[in-house]
């Protein structure tokens, strides 16, 4: 009798492992979306924008009330949203971070109003629009992608073409573009940047609009996948930061890579655990890799792209 | 071509310097030499607006540059090459010189000047893919001069090229540090390792507190003071 109970478990098992890799990969892509722009703006700027995550809330609520709420078409609403989720990104830089650099605060006064930010979005999303959840309706949300052994949205599919796309453009940008290569470049070695005449804050403010851009579309993605919640940006971010940190905290492609670690890892071990352990999962690794491999998958790597 | 006017300057409320005049004429070499502490390197950062100016004149081809912003510096022709081999290390060769021609818009600009410039460092010429930080010491001090070159410089400031490097290495700094003057720029040196610097100055200002303290052409080397401390005789 025992011996059927633990094969009919693992024949259960097996048939679920495709799905489950599959729910890995969209989670992963999720992941890597936030953790990629949170790492960029760590990589150039070195500090932990945790603020990241309160234009995830924010790209999130502008997308649901312009579709849902104003009933703007889908193309419209998806650009006013990223627009503004890049306009809230500048405004925290300029408003915020800018007179703290000025004024060369310390990195542990710019991680509280950091925190203290995103604690400050969540609290308007929440006044705003109360604690309920707010589901986006889409017509084409509804279109799904069966193949038997796996199945998948066609909200899942987009989000994962997306990001991978996503990741190559800022590769190139990165390794390509003069913009790219003066925030490389800025990373690397501040002082012989302004010497060569390269402005900290003109560079600094496109990295927040790239990072703040990778930010709208993951909280769309978010949104659209799941459901929009005041604590979305705060859920999501501290996922960022664990795969930031378990890819290597000062590397953007690290990020990525912890990205799809942490989503793996998430659904794959909910194969032997109950769901409600995902976010066990993710600490537990983050407790690994800070005690035994601090520097990261990837950190350590002397090119931070 | 470039004139210190009792400059007072130093690093927020730390002053270092307490009215330094230098004097630079065009094609000339000038070496700075002076103790460990005495603001040589605050001399060069002061020119190049990277230290709080507090009283004083920089005039550069009869224009006050005193605190003008960094890029416009490159842009009316001064570079400098700051201490210890600052290159970008996780940047390529060619993208540290890209760097080096950061105010340059155009691509082909660019690429044509890199080319020029590599003719003068055939070590950088084979290594133009690798990573900086793969270079020798003596390379990226190479790397860190080229780097400076890519924007035409009239007036070059390189502040302690020889620093860390073999006698070797030093005397091919030195040596294209003289090819480089030729060429038409000015240079100001800032030297600890004095006996190397003052064999190519044209002229020579000793440092001393934050005040210049002697200062003429080679002569005052035979300064008992000045060949006891700096040149290490005995």
């Amino acid at each position: 009798m025992v011996f059927d109970k633990y094969e009919s478990q693992r024949l259960r098992m097996g048939s679920i492992l495709p799905q489950l890799i599959v729910n890995g990969l969209i989670a992963g892509s999720i992941y890597a979306l936030v953790a990629s722009g949170f790492s960029l703006v760590y990589y150039v700027i070195k500090f932990l924008h945790f603020a990241h995550g309160a234009v995830l809330t924010i790209s999130a609520y502008l997308f649901f009330v312009f579709l849902n709420v104003l009933g703007m078409n889908f193309v419209l609403a998806l650009l006013l949203a990223i627009i503004l989720a890049i306009a809230l990104g500048l405004l925290i830089n300029f408003v915020v971070y800018k007179p703290l650099r000025k004024r060369k605060s310390s990195n542990v006064v710019l991680l509280i109003i950091s925190l203290t930010l995103l604690s400050f979005f969540t609290s308007f999303a929440l006044a705003v629009f109360g604690s309920s959840t707010k589901t986006i309706l889409l017509a084409q949300q509804n279109i799904i992608f069966d193949f038997g052994a796996i199945r998948f949205t066609i909200i899942q599919l987009a989000a994962f073409l997306l990001a991978i796309f996503l990741f190559f453009a800022l590769w190139f940008i990165m390794k390509k573009t003069k913009l790219g290569k003066s925030m490389r470049a800025l990373a690397d070695n501040k002082d012989v940047a302004q010497v060569v005449g390269i402005n900290p804050e003109k560079v600094y403010t496109y990295t927040f609009i790239i990072a703040s851009f990778l930010a709208a579309i993951a909280g769309i993605i978010i949104g659209l996948d799941q459901n929009v919640f005041p604590r979305l940006g705060f859920n999501f971010i501290v996922k960022g930061f664990i795969s930031s940190v378990v890819g290597g905290i000062s590397s953007v492609p690290g990020a990525i890579v912890g990205g799809f670690f942490i989503g793996l890892a998430e659904n794959l071990g909910i194969w032997v655990l109950p769901s409600g352990f995902k976010s066990v999962i993710s600490f537990t690794i983050l407790f690994i890799f800070l005690l035994f491999r601090p520097q990261g998958i990837l950190g350590g790597k002397k090119d931070g792209i | 071509m470039l004139e210190i006017k009792k400059i007072e300057s130093g690093y927020d409320k730390l002053q270092i310097l307490f009215g330094v005049n230098m004097k630079l004429d065009p094609n000339e070499i000038v070496v700075l030499i002076g103790p460990n502490g005495a603001g040589k390197s605050t001399v060069l950062k002061s020119v190049f607006n990277l230290a709080n100016i507090y009283k004083g004149k920089i005039i550069y081809k009869n224009k006050d540059i005193t605190r003008i912003p960094t890029h416009e510096l490159i842009e009316l022709g001064i570079s400098f090459v700051p201490q210890g081999r600052q290159v970008f290390n996780t940047l390529t060769v060619k993208e540290n010189l890209e760097m080096g021609a950061f105010l340059i818009n155009e691509k082909d600009l660019v690429e044509k000047k890199i080319n020029e410039v590599v003719e003068h460092f055939p070590d950088l010429k084979k290594k133009m893919n690798e990573f900086a930080s793969n270079l020798s010491g003596g390379q990226q001090q190479m790397l860190a001069i080229a780097r400076a070159l890519m924007q035409d410089p009239q007036l070059l400031l390189l502040d302690e090229p020889s620093l860390g490097l073999s006698p070797k290495v030093m005397k091919d700094i030195f040596q294209k540090i003289v090819d480089i003057n030729r060429e038409g720029a000015a240079i100001l040196i800032v030297e600890q390792n004095a006996k190397q610097a003052v064999k190519i100055a044209d002229r020579i200002y000793v440092l001393e507190d934050g005040k210049i303290a002697m200062h003429g052409d080679k002569k005052i080397l035979k300064h008992e003071k000045i060949k006891h401390i700096y040149l290490g005789g005995h």
